[in-house]
């Protein structure tokens, strides 16, 4: 029996469980990006040049990465995408949470309800947590269009 | 391990190459999908509190500039006369909690439940000022908007909204309590 780690099954239930979560985050704030501005105004740590670009731009990002992950097409770009992102939400809910701000997270719908800042980090460090595994994941990867699953590939 | 060494797959560059491409992609389906969207949004929006309501700009933003009441002050004055009708758009609960002084609750959500009474007892040539929680709260301006598609053409916006009204000490109205100020 392989150990978890280099479980191929393992890495695709990862995989595909952080694509999903990323594909229902990104949903709504691509149809709305309006709605997403306000909230990323509304953590109060951003100029006001660069919201909108922001708004615009990291839905869409967070859409191609949970493609790329879904699809298995270069999964390990996908997944150090995410895990950027990850890690640029925590600072970004870390600081807030220091200070005490409330603030919507926007985090899956940009008409969410409040959650508690400590919770959203905890949420946060378990898809980091997934991320770096599928990141560092070292053996075959179970149904790969391309890149590090391909049978073609392992004999090239 | 024997797998790695065959491949290049850990390789920085490779990794690098592939994010980037991954970036690039992502960017220019935002941007597209933004130009055509009818949600879409400007790419610099309104987030400076002293020019009004703050708003992404988007295609089908409701926020008018010139309809709004710029200074607690006027609002006060306009209050005054008595020739107006303030109009509090925010939830029942926070109306409430506190409201302007003789204002009309019509929470945003409930336009099309109150519009009939509404109408009944006010005629189109009213002086409506709409008002919500401050510049950061756009139902002002929805609520403006709502006026005008059932026949009022005398609307504005207070866009200090209710707290900068309190704080200034001006009238105020709870449930518990007939009139503070």
């Amino acid at each position: 029996m392989k150990a978890i780690p280099n479980n191929p099954w393992l890495e695709l239930a990862a995989r595909w469980f952080l694509a999903l979560t990323f594909l229902y985050a990104s949903y709504s704030k691509i149809l709305n990006p309006g709605q997403f501005a306000k909230i990323i105004y509304g953590y109060g740590l951003f100029p006001g040049c660069i919201i909108n670009l922001m708004a615009i731009t990291i839905p869409w990002l967070e859409f191609v990465a949970a493609l790329s992950l879904m699809a298995g097409i270069y999964p390990r770009s996908g997944a150090l995408l995410i895990n950027v992102m990850l890690v640029l939400y925590m600072i970004v809910l870390s600081i807030n949470l220091i200070r005490g701000y409330q603030f919507d997270c926007g985090c899956f719908s940009p008409k969410s309800h409040n959650s508690s800042t400590s919770w959203l980090l905890i949420r946060d460090v378990f898809y980091l947590i997934l991320g770096i595994f599928i990141l560092r994941f070292k053996n075959f990867r179970k149904w790969c269009l391309c890149g590090f699953g391909r049978l073609s590939e392992l004999i090239a | 391990m024997e797998f790695m060494k065959k491949t290049e797959y850990l390789s920085g560059n490779r990794l690098f190459r592939e994010t980037t491409i991954f970036i690039i992609l992502a960017v220019t389906l935002a941007f597209i999908y933004n130009a055509i969207s009818s949600k879409g949004i400007a790419f610099f929006g309104e987030w400076d509190k002293d020019i009004g309501v703050v708003n992404p700009r988007s295609k089908d933003t409701l926020v008018d500039h010139d309809l709004e009441i710029g200074s607690v002050q006027t609002a006060k004055r306009i209050f005054d006369t008595g020739n107006a009708v303030f109009v509090d758009v925010r939830s029942e609960d926070q109306y409430q909690d506190g409201h302007i002084k003789g204002a009309v609750m019509m929470p945003v959500n409930e336009f099309d439940r109150l519009i009939d009474a509404f109408q009944n007892q006010y005629p189109p040539e009213t002086l409506l000022i709409t008002y919500c929680s401050g510049r950061q709260c756009q139902d002002s301006h929805l609520a403006a908007q709502f006026f005008f598609e059932n026949g009022y053409w005398n609307v504005s916006v207070f866009i200090d909204g209710f707290f900068a009204w309190e704080s200034e000490g001006y009238p105020v109205e709870r449930d518990d309590e007939s009139n503070s100020e």
